[in-house]
């Protein structure tokens, strides 16, 4: 496998269809102060996180936490006051092709297809036709979605759509995944479900993925390590880590006995 | 089975008291600074006017100078015919206007308030809306002449249509939710309509008449310059008729003033009304 | 509780046949000068006789020639400036207050100056109309472009887009429905500006001069038909724009996720 760039036109070397692994991502005594009247807010106060290749990390944190904020810095959309944020061993400056964003809302273009939306990702990537639509196949399969790919936006739920989204944002062959509250506008039969497909997905993507949200269940089920955050200013407090093989019984006694330390954790603010 | 064994769990610190954040886009200009870069092009222009005409390079049937134009409307000030002029538009301005506002409100009050009144006049009306105002006045010259009344009825016509289209919709669409409240509370029909519709409506009746003056003042420029003689867009067809492009300018710029001021007044009172009145039902 | 109430189509009648019955009667007997106005029979027969002779078609032609002319000079100039507004900020801070105090002018005080620039033929009509037509495409290609879903522009900066993809993939589609409300106002505004420049520059071949031709010659029928006519492209311009506009949203996929 070999490096990539966090820069736009991003080369990729390896060829289509490889089990890829994901970077390390590092976080450096990170601060982010917003401008609010006349002073100031600090959103985010030193916040330091290393992330294994291939782990999936949860964040947890009630809101104003700064979770999101931290999401984004990594994804490059908001640059840090303070600190340094590493993916792979390269600084970070600016959005990569090397990390991909879900965000709360689907976001897909309502003019295009399930296929051309997901194609968009791949605008950068130079890649022949042929092996663009192989991939796109390959990631409207991994998503669940076959038979669909010609399908509008406004046909499809909102756990379909959402669904594109990942795939959108896995099509690029990314190190990272970061998910900012993916499931966090569905409603609770869908979400579950949805858990289930992302952990799927992760398991047979194998690349690192850092998730944001307020679900702490979430977190103990897809989760290796959960960062517990907490507000004013957003600073980690707790980072635990989650022992329990895979797939996960939520209704297992140590999976509920860890969700309450979490939550008992958050509550602590 | 060994389950998740101690964790460490970090006292939370003392934290200092939090503020909403407000994102505040990284290039963020002072007021005065837009100000500035606004005026830059027209400042430019204005200069490039000036010097061409110092130097005699402008003909002055095309584009006087502009320190002609600024004396021509220095004239029409102090010869008081700009005065006059304006005094007798916005007179014609209020009559018309009062007239078409006052049948827009009826007839939009008529559709709103009764579903059989809809039925009948909503059909005539959207045909009406299609006549342009512009196209009924070559037909009232025919009886009317270039009187006041034709005037006032063109102007009348105008803002006739926003009104009434206004009103109706403004009616149709209060909160169905807070009509409930009042079906909950057994209003009567009247207390129904002072309490819950007309409030309700008020934003939007506001809309219409605001539409409806500028129409009516788009109204009153044209059949001005058709068919009058006196009145702000009779000064310009006069300048024009004797050539003197300067008094022309200056009277565009003394419409243009005109027009802003009577819709930034009229959005501002608007707003105003929306906040107090408007809102959604929660 | 509310019984379902039979509409019934014929009420939306009652009111127009009714006004054309007692305008008949009037004229019939008497009661309104028939030198000034005439009645609806004298209308119809008009109508026959401007058909026949191809009087009010030939008419019509002349005005939408001039209409489409100055639509195709208007739209495109507008679109081009709404968009360059919109996306670049120094162009937008140097030009939109001079751009937004010309649009204070009542649109037709800049006849008498047109008049005097470009003279009274064609060339001044056409100009006035392309002059209609440009702030409302411009203000509203301005809005669409400007105000294009954020969200999904933030979608364009994950996937790494180029300015130029980031236009031509996200923001300009996000845009199109703006544009094209702005493209059918311009048809109406088209339409009426056209009209306008007939009655206020010198006569020729139009709609709007047959009205002021009539007026003069105290023909009500005439005019009538006229104002008929013109009512008439209007509604069709406005249907068939308010018709592009729906495929245009339907075959995007309408509002999506």
């Amino acid at each position: 496998m070999g490096a990539i760039k966090s820069a736009p036109a991003a080369v990729l070397n390896e060829p289509v269809g490889s089990i890829r692994g994901g970077t390390s991502l590092v976080l450096s005594h990170i601060g982010k102060s917003f401008a609010a009247g006349a002073g100031v807010f600090l959103a985010v106060e030193d916040v330091s996180l290393t992330v294994s290749p291939g782990e999936f990390v949860a964040i947890v944190g009630a809101s104003g936490c700064g979770k999101s904020t931290i999401l984004r810095m990594i994804a490059g959309l908001e640059t840090p006051d303070r600190g340094d944020i590493r993916a792979g061993g390269t600084p970070v400056a600016g959005t990569g092709l090397d990390r991909g964003l879900v965000f709360q809302e689907p976001r897909l273009m309502p003019w295009l297809t399930v296929e051309q939306n997901i194609a968009l990702a791949l605008q950068n990537v130079p890649w022949t036709a042929a092996q663009r639509s192989a991939v796109i196949e390959e990631h409207i399969e991994l998503v669940g979605l076959n038979g669909f790919a010609q399908a509008f936006p406004r046909q499809l739920s909102g756990g379909m759509a959402q669904r594109v989204a990942i795939a959108r944002g896995l099509v690029a062959r990314p190190e990272i995944l970061l998910l900012d509250e993916p499931f966090g506008a569905l409603d609770a039969l869908t979400k579950v479900r949805l858990q289930t497909e992302l952990q799927r997905i992760w398991q047979a993507e194998a690349i690192t993925m850092l998730l944001v949200t307020h679900d702490v269940e979430e977190a103990v089920f897809l989760a290796d390590r959960v960062v517990v955050m907490s507000p004013r200013p957003g600073r980690i407090t707790a980072i635990e880590s989650v022992d329990l093989p895979r797939p996960r019984d939520r209704a297992a006694a140590d999976f509920v006995t860890l969700k309450s330390s979490i939550l008992a954790a958050l509550g602590e603010t | 089975m060994s389950g998740a064994a101690g964790h460490a769990i970090h006292a939370p610190r003392a934290t200092s008291g939090g503020i909403v954040p407000r994102r505040v886009p990284r290039f963020v200009q002072p007021a005065w600074r837009n100000l500035l870069v606004g005026l830059l092009v027209p400042c430019a222009l204005l200069t490039v006017w000036a010097a061409a005409g110092a130097l005699d390079r402008l003909p002055a049937l095309i584009l006087p100078a502009p320190g002609a134009v600024l004396i021509a409307l220095r004239d029409i000030i102090q010869s008081g015919d700009l005065g006059s002029a304006l005094a007798i538009s916005f007179l014609r301005l209020a009559e018309g206007f009062g007239l078409g506002a006052l049948a827009g409100l009826a007839v939009g009050a008529t559709m709103g308030l009764s579903r059989l009144g809809e039925r009948i006049i909503r059909p005539t009306l959207m045909g009406f809306v299609q006549i342009p105002v512009l196209a009924w006045v070559p037909l009232l010259m025919i009886p009317f002449g270039i009187g006041e009344t034709l005037k006032c009825i063109s102007i009348g016509i105008a803002a006739f249509a926003p009104v009434a289209m206004n009103s109706f919709k403004g009616l149709r669409q209060v909160d169905p939710k807070l009509m409930e409240v009042g079906t909950l509370y057994r209003f009567s029909a009247a207390q129904r309509l002072r309490h819950i519709l007309l409030p309700g409506a008020l934003p939007s009746i506001f809309t219409g008449l605001r539409l409806g003056l500028t129409q009516a003042w788009q109204s009153l420029v044209v059949v001005e310059l058709v068919a009058s003689t006196n009145g702000i867009g009779y000064l310009a067809v006069m300048a024009r008729q004797m050539f003197q492009l300067d008094q022309m300018l200056a009277v565009m710029l003394v419409i243009g003033v005109c027009g802003f001021a009577l819709d930034k007044s009229l959005r501002s009172a608007e707003a105003r009304l929306g906040r107090r009145f408007g809102g959604v039902a929660r | 509780m509310t019984a379902a109430s039979r509409v019934n189509p014929l009420t939306g009648l009652i009111l127009p046949v009714g006004l054309v019955a007692i305008w008949q009667i009037a004229a019939g007997t008497g009661a309104i000068d028939p030198t000034i106005w005439a009645s609806p029979a004298a209308v119809l027969q008009q109508t026959r006789a401007a058909l026949a002779d191809g009087s009010l078609l030939a008419d019509l032609a002349a005005s939408l020639e001039r209409d489409l002319a100055g639509l195709c000079l208007g739209i495109p100039v507008g679109l081009a400036a709404g968009t360059l507004l919109a996306l670049s900020n120094l162009a937008d801070r140097l030009f939109n207050p001079s751009l937004t105090a010309i649009r204070q002018v009542a649109l037709f005080s800049w006849v008498p100056l047109i008049s005097l620039w470009l003279g009274s033929d064609d060339t001044a009509k056409i100009a006035f109309v392309s002059y209609a037509v440009f702030f409302p495409v411009m203000l509203n290609t301005y809005q669409a472009v400007h105000g294009a879903d954020q969200k999904l522009v933030e979608v364009g900066r994950m996937l790494c887009l180029s300015r130029i993809q980031m236009l031509r993939r996200i923001i300009l589609p996000a845009a199109l429905p703006g544009i094209a409300t702005g493209v059918h106002l311009a048809l109406i505004y088209g339409w009426l500006a056209t009209i306008g420049a007939e009655y206020l520059f010198s006569a020729g071949p139009g709609i709007g001069s047959a009205l002021m031709t009539g007026r003069a010659q105290f023909r009500m029928d005439m005019v009538i038909v006229g104002m008929a006519a013109i009512a008439v492209v209007g509604m069709t311009l406005n249907v068939a724009a308010g018709y592009g506009e729906r495929r245009l949203l339907r075959s995007r996929g309408g509002a999506g996720a």
